[in-house]
Parts: structure tokens; C-alpha cells; sequence
């Protein structure tokens, strides 16, 4: 498995070869200037996912959830700075052997991530950035079955090696189409379609110790992070996101369309927890600057 | 351009089913051998009382896994899971699906040592009062304040403790009736005994599984009772306990021998004084058992089996119109 899982990552990062650098003679400070700032607002996104936690039960629950959330992101040719903090709430269900569970799950995620153009793969229609990412997830979930392991929390903190490319897909002059008997006419616009790709490069976890359950509370000490156990540099972490984004003709702004995929498992020797979601998110970006 | 398109599309792909690669293989499963392994190890590595209660796992093992065979029934295969379980001797410990559910029967090992609708029809005004979880009235010619207090359901708060603590502050001490409490949360019992000392007091120490050895431990934690800043109750009580009295009970009832204002009479407590943890197995049904041991100020876990009184009094079943347990506790406080 891990040979695995180190092919595919050294393939992903086969393109950062022949990696070099611009060259133009701009101040740091005129580059800041000139980025442009977009504040995007995930007004609704859904989608479904799996999520295990071998401490408590070999089974997947499978279900779906819903998110929302805001971020910032300042971006032009050469370098792209985002944070943003998305929330979900999901439903997750594991029936077999004509029995039922439910977990409730609650996430926040907030992140910061920096990425600066590489020349060798880009062009004027393709931008390709690389940098990183950094993300800490912290997952609730409620499953009252599991009794006094029915309240699941983790923190994932991961640091993540991202590239994304950015191809511009806009329709550069008015066109007249027919479809049948109609006749239509498709005017010029700016689109882009964008991939991300970002591979956990240091996972780790905050994560309940060997018996999952705490004792704080049996000695009147009650703690919310009872018996945890930090582990660094252990599990997997990859997700990624095909963003299609439209502008507005008469203004800046646009309207973004996302697929977007997480997948997470932690590591270390205590039972591990693993989940996946993916998505569809819908955006609106408010051009600021 | 066209490379670089296809690139992306690739690696798209790819990474639409990349978790699959990454994440381990389904382990649902209905096979008996798979269920009772999946079981018998997670109690082997997180039970807590093994060597207290004497117990060879691995002999168990070897008795109950002769008894699984090939499409076994699932009535048959939960017998076989729920016996293996029921020799741990914890009510803390249940097999649940959703035709059956196993237990131990702490409470059938002692007689039983309360009537309640005896108390009601003898010692009680009809009209007696409820707070919460306590129901309560004078005896003994309002002499005595008498609360039964049936289930931790961690409803104790300020306002009913407060009003029950109040009633009966002129009295001669206060009978607090915990026989057949089963337990519940366990907050209640730092609620309920934080009204009855005047400082700060350790009264025992919690340690947890944290390794797969029967003996691999955390620290002995050790627990205290502060006293509350409002009403406190300074006066001579006497806690009524008996076999049904458990876990949050039995926790209240060991944390009672370090409070010299407290007399525990009745019969011993069933014990639970492990926490339970909750699991699924892999044919979805679930599981508890207890992953940690209450000691005692020496740091004994001895009283898992239960918490013995500072005075033994048996109901007497002869006699339905007399509460021995009661009455005597009536003439410790008179």
C-alpha cells in the first residue's frame, strides 16, 4: 500500500521539473497592488461522502452533507494568496444485517494557502501555480448508538503541496449559432476552468487516545479534549477541486461551479479514522480590488 | 495545448476514485468466526477488570469459539457472543441487537432490599413533594427529612437541590435513599455530594486502559468533591444502598467512605464502577464494556464488585408493613 501511495504522489509532481521563475523587475509592493481581491461566498454546496472510525467500528457510514463558507482570495498571473473558512454539516447511515446507525457529523475547515506561477508549464492560456496549503479540520460527529463513544471529535492539521493550472476558456469574439430552427447569438465572455490538486505532505492528527473514551469527568475534571493523542507526520491527506468560473459581462464579479473532493485518513498505531466527501459547490465572487 | 488538456483530465479521473486505493477494504460482515474474533479481541485489549475477577480470556476463548459454526444463526451466534461476554460478571458489559440484549444480573446475586410502594403506603403523606429527580417528605414527626433519589439523569440542579437542601435544614439528619438506583450521569454525583462537605475532599482515583496489556494503565487519577458555594447540608446522612444500587450509584456510594458525615446501610452495592465505552461489531450490532477501574483511597479496585455498607440491614420480606432498612435507619438519626 505505501509504494502506492508514494507512485502516485511522485507522479503528481512530475510537472514541478524544469521549475523556474519570472524574471520581471516588479517591486513586491507593486505586486500586491496590482492583485486583483475576490471575496467568494459558497452560498451552497452539497454533496456525498464515507466516513469510518476503526476505534469505534469497522463499518463506513455513508451519507450526505451540506456546506457553506467564505474565503478571500487575492490572485494575478503570478501569484494567488486565499484563505477561507467552509462549514458542513452531514448525515451518515451504515445499514447492514438489518440493523441502523446514524452520525451526525459537524466540520469547520479553515485554511490558508500561497501559490506562485511556474513558467515551464504555463502559457497565455494555461496558468499553472504550485505551492502549499495549510488546512485544520475539526470534525464532530454524533452516533448515538456507539453510548459513551458517541461523541466523536478530531482535529486534522495538514500541510499540503498544491498545484493548480488555470486554463482560460473565454470566448474571445460574438458568435452566431443555430440550433434547429433557432438562431442564437453567444457573446464574448470571460471563463475559466481551473484544477487543484493538493497532496498532505505533513498529516497529522488530534485524536482520542488508546481507549477513546476519557475519565476526566469520572474525577470531576471534565475536559473536551480528554486523553487526545497529537500525531505528526502519520496518515493521508489528498483533495482537490475543478472550479468552472464564469465573469460578469457588465461588472467584475462572477459566479463559480466546483467539484470538489476531500479525502483524509489519520495515522499513527491507535485506530485510525478515515472519510471522504465530495462535492458540488456554487460561489459567488465579489471582485474588491 | 492538447497535452496539457489531457493532463488535467487524467489526473481528474484519477483522483475521483483515488480514496479507494488509499482506504482500507469493507469489513462488513455477517461471519459468525469474524464476529467473534472482532469482539473477543477488542475485549482482551480494553476490558479493564481481568485480573480483579480472575478472569482467563484466553480459556474463554477457547470454550465459546467451539461453539461457532459455519451459517450459524444470528439468534445462536449472539448466544454464543453474549455468554462469552456475561463470564466478565459487569453489568457494564451488554451485547445489543436489535432482537436481544445481553447482561450479566448484578442485582440477582443479593436479595432484593427495597419496596418503594411500601414506603409510599407507610412512611409517606400521599401528597409528597418532587424536585426533580428527588422525591422527598418528613418523617419521623418531621424529624427527619427522607429523599428518594431513583436515577442519576443529570437533572440535579440548583433549584431543586436548593429547595430539598432547604425543606429540611431543621431536621436531625436526612435519609437519602439511592437502593435501586441503576446510575446514569455521573456530574450528578459531584452535584449531589458537593452538597454535603464543608472543603475540599479526595474521595477516590479513576485510572484508564490506555494499552493492550490487562495491566497497562494510565496514572491513578485522583478525584475530589469541592463543596458548593450556596446551601450545604451539615448534618448527619445516611445513604440507603443495596445490590441494585449501580454505577453512578456505586460511585457515589465509594466516594461516601472518604465523607465522615455519611453512613452507607442496606446491603452491598452491585458494583459498575468501570466506565462502559460503546463499539459496533461488523454485522452491526454494538457492544459496551468497561474500560476503566474506580479505586479506592489505598487505590484497590476491589470494590468493582461491589461497595459494602457501614451498617448491613435486610429488608425482611415477612413483614410488608415494615421498612427494616428504613427503620433502622430512622434510629441511627433519632
Amino acid at each position: 500500500m505505501n509504494s502506492i501511495k508514494i507512485t502516485i504522489i511522485a507522479l503528481l509532481f512530475i510537472p514541478l521539473s524544469g521549475f523556474t521563475q519570472d524574471e520581471q523587475p516588479l517591486t513586491n509592493k507593486e505586486k500586491r497592488q496590482n492583485r486583483t481581491t475576490y471575496r467568494g461566498i459558497t452560498y451552497a454546496a452539497l454533496g456525498i461522502g464515507s466516513l469510518r472510525d476503526f476505534a469505534t467500528s469497522p463499518l463506513t457510514y455513508t451519507g450526505v452533507f451540506i456546506a457553506a463558507g467564505g474565503f478571500k482570495i487575492n490572485l494575478d498571473k503570478r501569484r494567488e494568496t486565499e484563505w477561507g473558512t467552509p462549514f458542513s454539516v452531514g448525515f451518515f447511515a451504515n445499514t447492514f444485517n438489518d440493523h441502523s446507525s446514524s452520525s451526525t457529523l459537524v466540520s469547520f475547515s479553515p485554511y490558508y494557502s500561497e501559490l506562485y506561477r511556474l513558467n515551464a508549464l504555463s502559457s497565455d492560456k494555461l496558468n499553472v501555480k504550485i505551492g502549499g496549503m495549510l488546512q485544520a479540520t475539526v470534525i464532530g460527529r454524533l452516533n448515538p448508538d456507539l453510548q459513551n463513544n458517541s461523541l466523536g471529535l478530531e482535529i486534522i492539521p495538514t500541510l499540503f503541496g498544491s498545484i493548480k493550472g488555470t486554463l482560460d476558456v473565454s470566448r474571445t469574439t460574438d458568435k452566431d449559432k443555430k440550433f434547429l430552427f433557432f438562431k442564437y447569438k453567444r457573446e464574448k465572455r470571460q471563463k475559466s476552468l481551473a484544477f487543484r490538486l493538493n497532496t498532505g505532505l505533513v498529516n497529522a492528527s488530534y485524536r482520542n487516545g488508546f481507549a477513546y473514551s476519557g475519565q476526566s469527568f469520572l474525577v470531576n475534571e471534565t475536559q473536551l479534549f480528554d486523553d487526545y493523542q497529537f500525531k505528526v507526520f502519520s496518515g493521508f491527506r489528498m483533495s482537490s477541486s475543478l472550479d468552472y468560473t464564469l465573469y460578469s459581462r457588465k461588472t467584475t464579479n462572477a459566479v463559480q461551479i466546483s467539484y470538489v473532493w476531500d479525502a483524509l485518513q489519520t495515522g499513527g498505531d491507535l485506530d485510525t479514522f478515515e472519510m471522504a466527501q465530495h462535492g458540488l459547490r456554487f460561489t459567488l465572487l465579489f471582485n474588491t480590488k | 495545448m492538447k497535452k496539457y488538456k489531457l493532463f488535467w483530465l487524467v489526473l481528474l479521473l484519477g483522483v475521483l476514485s483515488c480514496e479507494k486505493v488509499f482506504f482500507e477494504e469493507n469489513l462488513a460482515t455477517t461471519d459468525a468466526q469474524k464476529n467473534f474474533e472482532y469482539l473477543w479481541t477488542e475485549v482482551s485489549e480494553k476490558y479493564s477488570y481481568f485480573e480483579l475477577k480472575g478472569i482467563d480470556w484466553d480459556a474463554v476463548k477457547t470454550e465459546y469459539s467451539a461453539k461457532l459454526y459455519e451459517d450459524m444463526p444470528q439468534d445462536s451466534l449472539f448466544l454464543v457472543l453474549g455468554g462469552m461476554l456475561t463470564e466478565l460478571e459487569d453489568d457494564h458489559v451488554n451485547l445489543i441487537s436489535n432482537f436481544n440484549v445481553s447482561f450479566f444480573g448484578t442485582r440477582f446475586f443479593g436479595q432484593d432490599n427495597f419496596y418503594r410502594r411500601l414506603i409510599e403506603d407507610n412512611y409517606l403523606e400521599r401528597n409528597y413533594y418532587i424536585s426533580g429527580p428527588f422525591a422527598h417528605d418528613f418523617l419521623d414527626n418531621g424529624e427527619i427529612g427522607y429523599v428518594y433519589f431513583p436515577s442519576f439523569q443529570g437533572t440535579i440542579n440548583e433549584t431543586n437541590i436548593d429547595f430539598v437542601l432547604e425543606r429540611y435544614k431543621d431536621t436531625k439528619g436526612l435519609i437519602l435513599d439511592l437502593r435501586e438506583n441503576g446510575g446514569g450521569a455521573v456530574t450528578d454525583i459531584f452535584s449531589l455530594l458537593s452538597r454535603f462537605v464543608e472543603e475540599k475532599t479526595l474521595t477516590h482515583y479513576s485510572r484508564i486502559k490506555n494499552g493492550a496489556g490487562p495491566n497497562d494503565f494510565s496514572e491513578a487519577e485522583p478525584a475530589y468533591v469541592t463543596p458548593y458555594k450556596g446551601i450545604r447540608y451539615t448534618k448527619p446522612v445516611i445513604m440507603l444502598i443495596d445490590r441494585g444500587t449501580y454505577s453512578a450509584g456505586s460511585f457515589t456510594a465509594l466516594a461516601t467512605k472518604a465523607l465522615p458525615n455519611i453512613t452507607l446501610m442496606g446491603d452491598t452495592t452491585g458494583g459498575g464502577l468501570g466506565l462502559p465505552n460503546g463499539g459496533q461489531l461488523p454485522n452491526g450490532w454494538t457492544y459496551r464494556f468497561s474500560i476503566t477501574q474506580a479505586l479506592t483511597l489505598d487505590k484497590r479496585p476491589d470494590y468493582e464488585n461491589g461497595v459494602p455498607p457501614d451498617i448491613q440491614v435486610l429488608f425482611d420480606w415477612n413483614d410488608l408493613t415494615t421498612d427494616e432498612v428504613l427503620e433502622r435507619a430512622i434510629l441511627e438519626l433519632q
